[in-house]
């Protein structure tokens, strides 16, 4: 067997992950909370994050706000491929190292599409300033669905040759039914997941519109998960169709109404891109990566994050004709009566 | 047909693109201009394409415009089926993709990409000249889906004999069977598609091969601006410049904010 990489479990392994089941209460509770109190109950430092959404849709930006304004040390953040969630967090760590620290990164893309590269990932990485380990959007997918299916690994043919490999703790063996190479994934098992979903009731189960994204299988892999929600409905509402339940009650330990939680990016049936905003943001990091002068940086910070208590403050912070033209460019693409 | 005059580099890789796809076919599209390229197919020669999407939307009808993510909502409308990463990977790792369509930031002759870092792999890997975004769904398609299509705008600083970083993989070494042996599946890099023209990669060797020069590009001129040696096709012919007509439907009706594709300066 192809053996590149010391073998070691970020989050939890495998059995420190069913003991954690095993020893939650799953009973169908009311779990709605503030914001404040599930990120201080639910998330540590050492922490490994499992971040929902893909590149800028329906990424937990309000959850990131919070754990921002609590402060964390030491996270290790796994994710397939994110844009604002990891950048807010990472754009902390730049402008005020002494109030957020992320140790490490287990990724297959950092970046906004058609808004630009990641500035934050570049000055982090190039500085040699947090623990970087690559995989494919597939090989994470399928680590996540491995640690939801109870398993230490799964096989898969992801990217058997190349350097990607070479970047992580995948181990290639020879499959005993075909003889053929086959590659082994370690289970992801994050402590806990941050997810953003279209609806949801006061006991967790989760209605998620357009992508699935890998949302389920990092709710269900891993110890805890914060979910936030556009929409809070009647659990007999909600339970309409069971088949629409993507992630259920008992993989939930906390649910909070934050409308536009995944604002700048963007969140099926309710809004569109800021791509502005996403822009201006990353803009601030650039400056800092390339003149090094935090002030714009902290500025962002000052006003949006720290100035504010809760992540309606600042959403408050549009325009109403902002927010409007926002949910508008999203009726547009899928177009439904009231 | 009238030609237009007045296209950039990045139009003429959309409609080089967009011929090189094949109607009825299922298409695994990366972000940037192969989305540009499979909308225009879509909208021209190509009505029956099957573009999928790695957030998991497959076949959608595209009638809401150029998404700009792999993940938008205009993916979403309409899509014959919608899951989430691990359905739409395991659709290519069964064999469900003919095509694969990708970009990267640095290309080698056996059409290997780069999109992960610019540096010294593995000693640098911790801290790299250059980080990029990393293979996002990239280097899956590249080991799965049975053909893949490549975009690499053409710079002699893109296109070298060894890459920072195989992120992508393409014919490996070129050797016979590299990447069945691997154990991949795919018949990897079919076409490659530049600033400066189109290639193929020659059956027994695996080799970058020009076959058309794009208009005001020689073979010569090619082999300048590329950091390797490139095999010629026998019958290597000139892509014809694109119609005022292929221009109007990427800027009018394909791309109409340019956010892929760049407006040329005034």
């Amino acid at each position: 067997m192809e053996n590149s990489a010391k073998m070691f479990w970020t989050g939890l392994s495998p059995d420190e992950a069913r003991e954690a089941l095993v020893n939650k209460d799953k009973s169908m509770k009311d779990k709605r909370m503030t914001l404040k109190e599930a990120v201080s109950r639910f998330i540590k430092d050492g922490d490994n994050v499992g971040i929902g959404g893909f590149v800028n849709i329906r990424q937990p930006v309000a959850i990131t706000h919070e754990m921002v304004r609590h402060g964390f040390k030491n996270l290790t953040l796994s994710f397939q491929s994110a844009g604002m969630a990891p950048e807010i967090l990472a754009g902390a760590m730049i402008a005020y190292p002494e109030k957020f620290n992320i140790k490490r990164i287990e990724l297959a893309y950092w970046g906004h599409e058609a808004f630009g590269l990641s500035p934050a990932f570049r000055y982090l990485a190039e500085r040699g300033m947090i623990e970087i380990e690559d995989w494919s959007n597939y090989n994470m997918s399928a680590r996540f669905k491995a640690g939801a299916m109870g398993l230490p690994f799964i096989p898969t043919r992801g990217p058997l040759a190349g350097d990607v490999k070479n970047s992580n703790r995948t181990k290639i063996m020879d499959c005993p039914f075909t003889g053929r190479p086959i590659g082994l994934l370690p289970a992801s098992n994050p402590n806990v997941a941050l997810i953003h979903v279209q609806a949801a009731d006061m006991y967790g189960n989760c209605i998620i519109r357009g992508t699935d994204a890998t949302c389920a299988e990092i709710a269900m892999a891993s110890a805890h998960t914060i979910v936030t929600c556009e929409q809070l409905v009647s659990h007999e509402l909600l339970v309409t169709n069971p088949k629409d339940i993507m992630i259920p009650f008992a993989a939930v330990d906390a649910v909070i109404k934050v409308p536009f939680g995944a604002y700048p990016g963007a969140c099926r049936r309710h809004y569109w891109f800021n791509g502005d905003h996403i822009r201006d943001f990353t803009s601030r990091i650039a400056t800092m990566c390339k003149a090094g002068a935090p002030d714009a940086l902290k500025a962002y910070y000052d006003e949006y994050i720290y100035g504010v208590e809760h992540f309606e403050d600042y959403i408050e912070k549009f325009t109403t004709k902002q927010l409007i033209a926002d949910q508008a460019a999203e009726s547009y693409n899928c177009e439904r009566l009231a | 047909m009238t030609v237009s005059t007045d296209y950039t580099a990045q139009e003429i890789i959309v409609v080089a693109g967009a011929k090189v796809l094949e109607d009825k076919k299922i298409v695994f599209v990366g972000t940037g201009l192969p989305m540009v390229a499979s909308l225009l197919a879509k909208r021209t020669h190509a009505p029956g394409l099957i573009p999928v999407f790695e957030a998991g939307a497959v076949g959608p009808p595209l009638d809401h415009g150029l998404p700009i993510s792999v993940g938008d909502s205009k993916t979403f409308t309409g899509a014959s089926y919608l899951k989430g990463l691990n359905a739409a990977f395991e659709l290519t790792q069964r064999g469900f993709a003919d095509f694969g369509f990708i970009g990267g930031a640095e290309v080698d002759m056996y059409g290997n990409l780069n999109s992960t870092m610019m540096g010294d792999f593995p000693a640098g890997y911790q801290k790299p000249k250059v980080r990029l975004p990393g293979s996002g769904g990239a280097s899956d398609m590249a080991a799965s889906c049975e053909r893949t299509i490549l975009i690499v705008p053409h710079d002699k600083k893109k296109f070298n004999e060894k890459l920072s970083y195989v992120t992508s993989p393409g014919h490996l070494d070129g050797s016979p069977n590299a990447r069945f042996k691997a154990g991949m599946q795919g018949q990897g890099p079919y076409r490659l598609i530049t600033t400066k023209g189109i290639f193929d990669f020659e059956e027994k060797t695996k080799r970058m091969r020009i076959l058309h020069t794009f208009p005001g590009e020689t073979v010569e001129s090619i082999q300048e601006a590329t950091g390797f040696e490139l095999l010629i096709a026998p019958d290597v012919t000139q892509f014809a410049a694109p119609t005022v007509e292929e221009i109007r439907l990427i800027r009018e009706v394909v791309d109409p904010n340019g956010v892929f594709v760049k407006r040329a300066a005034k």
